[in-house]
C-alpha cells in the first residue's frame, strides 16, 4: 500500500488531536454514561426475559397515577403509575437500538452501493445514481412513514416473523426499516466519491496490474482506507434518528409498546396542561443531552480524522 | 447548453417512474384492496366487488398480456400524465383541488420560514467565519449545535402553550391573517436555523482556508473585504445547492407546524393521506413533488456555471 | 387578545361556534361516516325525523304529512308529501329560482342511493329489501349507458305530485327508521346535474341552514336557510325547555365550525369561550370532574354545565370464529373465549382508561335498545374463573400440553396514539395475569378495516356504534351469511340464532319480538364470539349560553332546536 494512508497512524494521531480537545472529551465522557445506563436498560430488560417475568418498568401501579416528583420517583410517574425515570432508562436503550439496527441497514447497503458505484463507474454508477435520486426526490418523512407502515403490517401478520417480533418491537423494526432505506443514501454518496479518487492512486493501479481481482481490490485494499468515513457517517446519523423518531411517534408510527423517549413526550403533551412538565423535562432532556454529546463529539472526530469531509459531509447530511 | 437541459429534463421520466413505482407497491400491492374504506361498515360483499370493479382494482396489478396498458399501474402513470389526479378516497374531493386549496397556506408558511432562515443563518455564519476561533465564533457554534438537539415537537409544544397559551402573546390556532404565522415561523425558524448556521460557518471556513483567500490577506486586503468580496461569492456554490434542491420541498409544507397550528396546508393533507391510505393524493403528491426535484437540480446546475464560470455544462 | 381576532363576536345575531372534522362535503348519498352526516344533517333533510326531546326514541314526519300508510301485508308504505316544501334558490334551476319538491325528487334522491357508480355507503338500507332494487343494481352496474333514473321501478313510485308509494320485496319493519337516514335526504336533480362532481360542494336542501363558507380542513360556515319551512320548537313537559315552545326553528343565525386536530387547543378555546361545547379528554378529566362526577369548582361558577347520557354504542373485542386457535364452536374453543374475557377487568378499565366515561357492557345489545336485558355479564371479570377456563381449554396456567405458552395476537385501530398504545398495554397486562401473552398490534384505520374485513384477524377490537335504536342492527353481526367480508366480521355461526334471526327480521315491534331479541342476545353471550367491553357515556362540556341541549343518540338533525343567549 503505497500511498494509501497509514490507518494505525490515522487513529493514533486522531487521538492525540481529540485527547486536547476539551469539549470533545467532556461529550465522549457523557457518550460513556450513556452507554453504561444502555446496557444496564438491557440488562434489565433481557434478565426480565430469560426469568420470564415482567420487566419492572411495565409492571402497571395505577393507586400512585401521575405523580409529581418525589424521593421515590425522581421524575414521577406516568398513567399507569409507572416510575418515569425507569421509563427514561429504557428509552435509552430504544435510542441506542434504533441507532444500531439502522446503521445494520444503512452501512452495508451504502458501502456496497456506493463502492461498486465509484469503482466500476459507468453503468453501474448510473443505476446506483439512479437509485439514490429517486430516494431523494420524495419526501424524507413521508417515505420513512410508508415503509414503516408497511413493514409493520407484513412483520406482524406472517408467521415468519414470530421468532424476531417476540424479542424486538416490530414497531421500533418497521422504524428502523424505514429510516435504514432511506438513509444509506448521504453514506452512499460519501463512499462513491471516495471510490471514484482511490481507483486511479497508485496502489490500486499497481494491485490491478499484478492481476488482483477487483472484489479484492474493492473491499481488501480500499475498503480500510475509507472505513473512517463510516464511523463519521455513523456518528453524525445518529442523533438525526433520535429526533426523528420523536417525530415518527407523534406521526403514529413509532415504537409501538416500549417507551421510547418520543412516545413519552407525546404522551406528556396532553397533560402539559395540568401543570405535569416533569415529563417531558424527563425526555426532552434525556434527548437533548444525547444528541448534543453525539453532534459535537462527531464534529470532533470528523476534523480530527478527515478535516476536509466537513463540506461534503455537511452537504449530504 | 440547451441538449444538456433537455436531456437533463427527459431524466424526469425515469425518476418519476421509480418514484411511483415505490409508492404504488407500498400502498396498493402491499396495502391491498381499499374497496372496503370506500363501501363502509354496512357493506355487502357484492357491494365490495362491485366497487372494486368500479374502480379497476379487480384487474392485474402491473402486466395485463392482452392489453398491455389494461393493469393498475399502467393506468395509475397514464392518469397522472394527463395530469388527472383523481379523487380523494376520504374526502371525495378532486385531488386538483384539494392540492390548490392547501398549496397557498403551505407557501404562506414555509416561503417566509425558509427565506428569513437562510438571511438569518448566512449572517449569523458570516459573523462567526469573521470571528473564527474567539468567544463570538465558538458561543455561535455551541448555541446551534444545542438548538439542533431539541426535538422540533418539543419546540412547538412549549412555545404553543406558553408563548401563546399561557402569555396569550400570539393567537393559539387559526389561518385568519398574518399574525398568525407569526409563532409557526418563529418555531420554525428557532427549530431549523442552528443546523443552517452550522453548515454555512464551515462551508466558509472552508473556502477562508483556500491559497487566494490566504494570499489576499498576505497582500495585506482588509479582513471584511475579503470576507464579503470573495468568500461569501465562492462560498456561493454549495450555498445554491442546499437552498435550491430545498425548494420543491417547501410545496409540502411544514406539516407538524400545520398541524398543531391548524394551517390547512398540504403536509397535514399528505400526513392525513398517508394514515387513511388515500392513494390518489399520495400518488399525486409525490408524483408533483419529483418533477419538481428533477426541475431543481437541473437549476442547480445552471446556477452553478453562474456563480462559478470556469464550470462547463456538457 | 386572540378573541378579539376571531370574527363575528359583538354582533347582533346569534352564531355557534363549535369544532368539526374532516368530512366527505354534502352528497348524502355519501355521507357515511359520522362526520359527514352532521354536515349534511344541517342542509339536507328526509320524509321522517326523530322527535328530539321524547325518549325512547321515536319517529315523527317531517317532509312527510303525517307517518305512512302501511298495507295489511306490510310490504306497501304511502306517503303524502308536505305541500309548500321548497329547495331554495340556486343558479342550477331555470331563473335561479328553487322550486316545490314533490314525490318524484324522493324517487330520484333515493335511486341514486343504491345507483352503484355512486359507491353510496348507503344502499344496504334499501337493496335487499326494496321490490326490484337488486335488480335494478345489478342492471345498472353491467351496463355502460347513462342510468336512467325516469324508467318506472317498482320499489319506489310517484303516484302523483305529492304521493310516494315504497313497495317492499318481504316486511321490513326498520324501514321508518332508515328513512329518517341521511341517504334517503331528499336532492334536486338539477343540482346534481348542473353541479356535476362538485355537487357534494354545493348544498340545495330543505334543511334549517345553508352553506356559506367553506375552507377545507380549517373552517366551515353555514347561515340560517330563508326558505326553510314551517317548523317550530315542540311542546314538552321537560321544564328546561320551556323558554321556546312554539318558536320557529332554527334558532341559531349562524354556524361556523373549526377543524381544530390537537385537542388540547379545543381545551383552551373552550375555555376562552369561543366554543360552544368540548369533550373531555381522558387526561384532563381529573382536573374538571370532581371525583363524584360533577364539575369541579371554577368552571362549575363559570356557569359551564356537564352533560353525560349513555350512547347506543357496545365496545367489545370479537374473536375471529375460523381461527384455529380462538375459533369455532367446540366446548374447549368456548372456554379459552369465556377465559379471554373473564380475564379483563373492565371495570378497572373504564376506571384508569375511560375515567368511568363508560360502563362495563353486559349484552350485545346495548341499554336503551328494547332486547337489553338488565342482568350480570356472566363472563365478568373474575381471575379465578378465568384461570379455571383456561384450564379446562386445555392451557393450564396458559401452557398448551408441551409447555408453550399460548401466544394470541390481537388487532386495534388508531396506529400509535397515546390512547390506543395505554389501551393495549392495559389488555396485555390483564392477559399476563393468566399466563396468555397477547400481542396488541396497532394499525391505521385503513389497514385495520382490511384486516377485519378480510377475515385476518386473531381477536380484534371493535364498536358498533347502532344506525338505528333496533336491536336488528347489533344482531345482524352475529348472522352467519354476513360473514366476512361482511358485517359480520367474527364469523359466528350459529344455526339456531341465524333461524331466529330469519324470522325476527320481518317482525314489527311486540313484546315477542323483544323477548326474542333477548334469547339471541344470550345465545351469543354464552358462545362468547364477543368479549365484551364497554358501553361508552357521552360527556360534554357546554357553555351557560348554550341552550336547548339534549344528548341524543343520532344528533345529525338537531341543529335546528339549538340556541346561542347573548354572552
Amino acid at each position: 500500500m503505497s500511498d494509501g494512508p497509514n490507518n494505525t497512524g490515522l487513529w493514533q494521531i486522531a487521538w492525540r488531536q481529540l485527547r486536547h480537545n476539551r469539549f470533545a472529551m467532556v461529550c465522549l465522557a457523557i457518550l460513556g454514561l450513556y452507554t453504561a445506563v444502555w446496557i444496564y436498560a438491557e440488562a434489565t430488560f433481557w434478565g426480565a426475559r430469560i426469568r420470564g417475568v415482567t420487566p419492572a418498568y411495565k409492571v402497571s401501579n395505577y393507586d400512585i397515577r401521575n405523580q409529581p416528583p418525589s424521593a421515590a420517583h425522581p421524575l414521577g410517574t406516568n398513567f399507569a403509575g409507572r416510575d418515569n425515570l425507569s421509563q427514561m432508562i429504557q428509552g435509552t436503550r430504544i435510542a441506542f437500538e434504533i441507532g444500531l439496527l439502522t446503521s445494520v441497514i444503512v452501512i452495508p447497503i451504502g458501502f456496497a452501493l456506493g463502492a461498486v458505484a465509484g469503482y466500476f463507474g459507468r453503468k453501474i454508477d448510473t443505476a446506483v445514481v439512479y437509485l439514490y435520486s429517486v430516494i431523494d426526490s420524495v419526501p424524507g418523512i413521508l417515505l420513512i412513514m410508508a415503509i414503516a407502515y408497511v413493514v409493520r403490517s407484513v412483520v406482524e401478520r406472517s408467521e415468519a416473523f414470530q421468532a424476531i417480533t417476540r424479542y424486538v418491537d416490530s414497531g421500533l423494526l418497521a422504524v428502523c426499516v424505514g429510516m435504514g432505506f432511506t438513509g444509506w443514501v448521504g453514506l452512499c454518496r460519501l463512499i462513491r466519491a471516495e471510490y471514484f479518487k482511490h481507483r486511479e492512486r497508485q496502489y490500486v493501479l499497481a494491485a490491478r496490474a499484478l492481476g488482483v481481482s477487483d472484489g479484492a481490490i474493492m473491499f481488501r485494499h480500499i475498503a480500510p482506507n475509507v472505513l473512517h468515513l463510516i464511523i463519521i457517517n455513523f456518528s453524525l446519523r445518529f442523533p438525526g434518528l433520535v429526533l426523528t423518531e420523536a417525530v415518527l411517534s407523534y406521526l403514529g408510527v413509532g415504537v409501538r409498546d416500549e417507551p421510547s423517549w418520543g412516545a413519552i413526550i407525546n404522551d406528556a403533551k396532553q397533560r402539559l396542561w395540568l401543570g405535569n412538565w416533569w415529563e417531558l423535562a424527563g425526555a426532552t432532556a434525556a434527548m437533548f443531552f444525547l444528541v448534543l454529546a453525539l453532534n459535537i463529539f462527531g464534529d470532533a472526530l470528523r476534523d480530527a480524522l478527515d478535516p476536509k469531509l466537513r463540506t461534503a459531509e455537511a452537504k449530504t447530511a | 447548453m440547451g441538449a444538456y437541459i433537455i436531456r437533463r429534463l427527459l431524466s424526469v421520466i425515469p425518476i418519476t417512474l421509480g418514484v411511483l413505482f415505490i409508492t404504488f407497491f407500498l400502498f396498493r400491492v402491499v396495502g391491498g384492496n381499499p374497496a372496503y374504506r370506500i363501501a363502509g361498515k354496512n357493506a355487502s360483499p357484492a357491494r365490495i366487488a362491485q366497487i372494486s370493479k368500479e374502480r379497476g382494482y379487480d384487474k392485474p396489478l402491473f402486466l395485463n398480456w392482452r392489453n398491455p396498458l389494461d393493469a393498475q399501474f399502467p393506468r395509475l402513470c397514464l392518469q397522472l400524465v394527463r395530469l388527472d389526479f383523481g379523487e380523494s378516497m376520504t374526502t371525495k374531493q378532486r385531488v386538483s383541488t384539494m392540492l390548490r386549496e392547501g398549496m397557498l397556506p403551505s407557501l404562506c408558511l414555509t416561503t417566509p420560514l425558509f427565506i428569513i432562515e437562510l438571511v438569518l443563518a448566512i449572517a449569523l455564519a458570516l459573523v462567526a467565519a469573521f470571528y473564527r476561533g474567539t468567544w463570538i465564533d465558538r458561543s455561535l457554534v455551541i448555541l446551534s449545535v444545542m438548538g439542533m438537539s431539541i426535538s422540533s415537537l418539543v419546540y412547538i409544544m412549549v412555545a404553543q402553550f406558553w408563548l401563546a397559551s399561557e402569555w396569550r402573546l400570539f393567537p393559539v390556532w387559526g389561518f385568519e391573517g398574518p399574525q398568525y404565522l407569526l409563532l409557526p415561523i418563529l418555531i420554525g425558524v428557532v427549530a431549523g436555523v442552528g443546523g443552517s448556521v452550522r453548515f454555512y460557518r464551515t462551508v466558509m471556513l472552508d473556502e477562508m482556508n483556500q491559497e487566494y483567500v490566504r494570499t489576499a490577506r498576505a497582500k495585506g486586503v482588509a479582513n471584511r473585504t475579503v470576507l464579503f468580496r470573495h468568500v461569501l461569492r465562492n462560498a456561493m456554490i454549495p450555498i445554491l445547492t442546499n437552498v435550491i434542491v430545498a425548494i420543491p420541498f417547501l410545496y409540502t409544507g411544514a406539516l407538524l407546524l400545520e398541524n398543531f397550528f391548524g394551517i390547512p396546508g398540504l403536509g397535514r393533507l399528505t400526513v392525513n393521506a398517508v394514515f387513511n391510505g388515500d392513494e390518489d393524493v399520495i400518488f399525486a403528491t409525490t408524483f408533483i413533488g419529483s418533477v419538481l426535484f428533477v426541475i431543481a437540480n437541473l437549476a442547480t446546475d445552471i446556477a452553478y456555471t453562474w456563480a462559478d464560470p470556469r464550470i462547463r455544462l456538457k | 387578545m386572540l378573541f378579539v381576532l376571531f370574527p363575528g363576536f359583538g354582533r347582533a345575531e346569534s352564531v355557534l361556534y363549535g369544532v368539526g372534522g374532516d368530512f366527505k362535503g354534502f352528497d348524502p348519498v355519501d355521507a357515511g361516516d359520522v362526520e359527514s352526516a352532521d354536515q349534511v344533517g344541517r342542509v339536507y333533510e328526509g320524509l321522517l325525523e326523530y322527535a328530539y326531546l321524547d325518549r325512547p326514541y321515536h319517529v315523527i314526519p317531517r317532509l312527510a304529512e303525517a307517518l305512512p300508510e302501511v298495507s295489511a301485508d306490510g310490504l306497501t308504505y304511502t306517503f303524502k308529501i308536505k305541500k309548500g316544501i321548497r329547495f331554495p334558490d340556486d343558479p342550477c334551476f331555470p331563473g335561479g329560482k328553487g322550486r316545490e319538491v314533490t314525490a318524484q325528487d324522493f324517487v330520484y334522491s333515493f335511486l341514486r342511493t343504491l345507483n352503484p357508480r355512486l359507491q353510496s355507503q348507503g344502499d344496504w338500507i334499501f337493496v335487499n329489501h326494496v321490490r326490484g332494487a337488486q335488480e335494478w343494481v345489478d342492471r345498472v352496474s353491467s351496463s355502460k349507458d347513462p342510468v336512467n333514473y325516469d324508467a318506472p321501478f317498482p320499489g319506489f313510485v310517484a303516484t302523483d305530485r305529492y304521493t310516494l308509494q315504497v313497495n317492499l320485496a318481504k316486511p321490513y319493519p326498520q324501514l321508518l327508521w332508515v328513512l329518517t337516514m341521511q341517504y334517503a335526504f331528499v336532492v334536486p336533480r338539477e343540482a346534481v346535474e348542473f353541479y356535476g362532481k362538485d355537487f357534494r360542494n354545493h348544498p340545495v336542501g330543505t334543511g334549517p341552514f345553508r352553506l356559506k363558507a367553506w375552507r377545507r380542513n380549517y373552517r366551515i360556515e353555514y347561515e340560517r336557510n330563508p326558505f326553510f319551512s314551517g317548523q317550530t320548537f315542540p311542546a314538552n313537559t321537560d321544564p328546561e325547555f320551556q323558554a321556546d315552545v312554539g318558536k320557529p326553528l332554527p334558532l341559531v343565525d349562524r354556524i361556523i365550525e373549526y377543524d381544530i386536530r390537537e385537542y388540547y387547543t379545543t381545551w383552551q378555546m373552550f375555555l376562552g369561550g369561543q366554543l360552544y361545547s368540548a369533550g373531555i379528554n381522558k387526561d384532563y378529566f381529573e382536573k374538571v370532574i370532581s371525583p363524584q362526577l360533577e364539575l369541579s369548582g371554577d368552571l362549575a361558577r363559570r356557569g359551564i354545565r356537564l352533560q353525560k347520557s349513555p350512547l347506543l354504542n357496545t365496545y367489545y373485542l370479537g374473536f375471529n370464529m375460523l381461527d384455529p386457535v380462538v375459533g369455532g364452536m367446540s366446548e374447549p374453543r368456548k372456554k379459552l373465549r369465556q377465559a379471554f374475557a373473564s380475564a379483563l377487568n373492565v371495570k378497572k378499565y373504564c376506571e384508569v382508561l375511560t375515567n368511568n366515561r363508560s360502563t362495563p357492557a353486559t349484552s350485545p345489545i346495548p341499554p336503551g335498545v328494547a332486547g337489553h336485558e338488565p342482568k350480570p355479564y356472566p363472563h365478568a371479570y373474575d381471575l379465578e374463573r378465568a384461570k379455571r377456563l383456561l384450564a379446562e381449554a386445555g392451557y393450564p396456567g396458559g401452557k398448551d400440553a408441551k409447555g408453550k405458552q399460548l401466544r394470541l395476537t390481537m388487532i386495534m385501530p388508531g396506529a400509535g396514539s397515546t390512547d390506543a398504545r395505554q389501551a393495549a398495554d392495559f389488555y396485555a397486562e390483564q392477559l399476563r395475569a393468566i399466563g396468555v401473552e397477547l400481542e396488541v398490534q396497532m394499525l391505521t384505520g385503513a389497514e385495520y378495516l382490511r384486516r377485519e374485513h378480510e377475515g385476518e384477524t386473531q381477536i380484534f377490537w371493535a364498536g358498533w356504534v347502532i344506525d338505528y335504536p333496533d336491536a336488528q342492527n347489533v344482531l345482524q353481526l352475529f348472522y352467519g351469511p354476513n360473514k366476512c367480508p361482511g358485517v359480520n366480521a367474527t364469523n359466528y355461526q350459529n344455526p339456531e340464532f341465524d333461524k331466529l334471526y330469519e324470522h325476527v327480521v320481518s317482525m314489527a315491534d311486540s313484546p315477542e319480538r323483544t323477548a326474542l331479541y333477548a334469547k339471541m342476545a344470550d345465545i351469543v353471550v354464552e358462545d362468547c364470539p364477543w368479549a365484551l367491553m364497554t358501553y361508552p357515556l357521552a360527556y360534554g362540556l357546554f357553555q351557560p349560553w348554550f341552550q336547548n341541549y339534549k344528548q341524543h343518540a343520532f344528533p345529525y338533525a338537531n341543529w335546528k332546536y339549538f340556541k346561542v343567549l347573548p354572552h
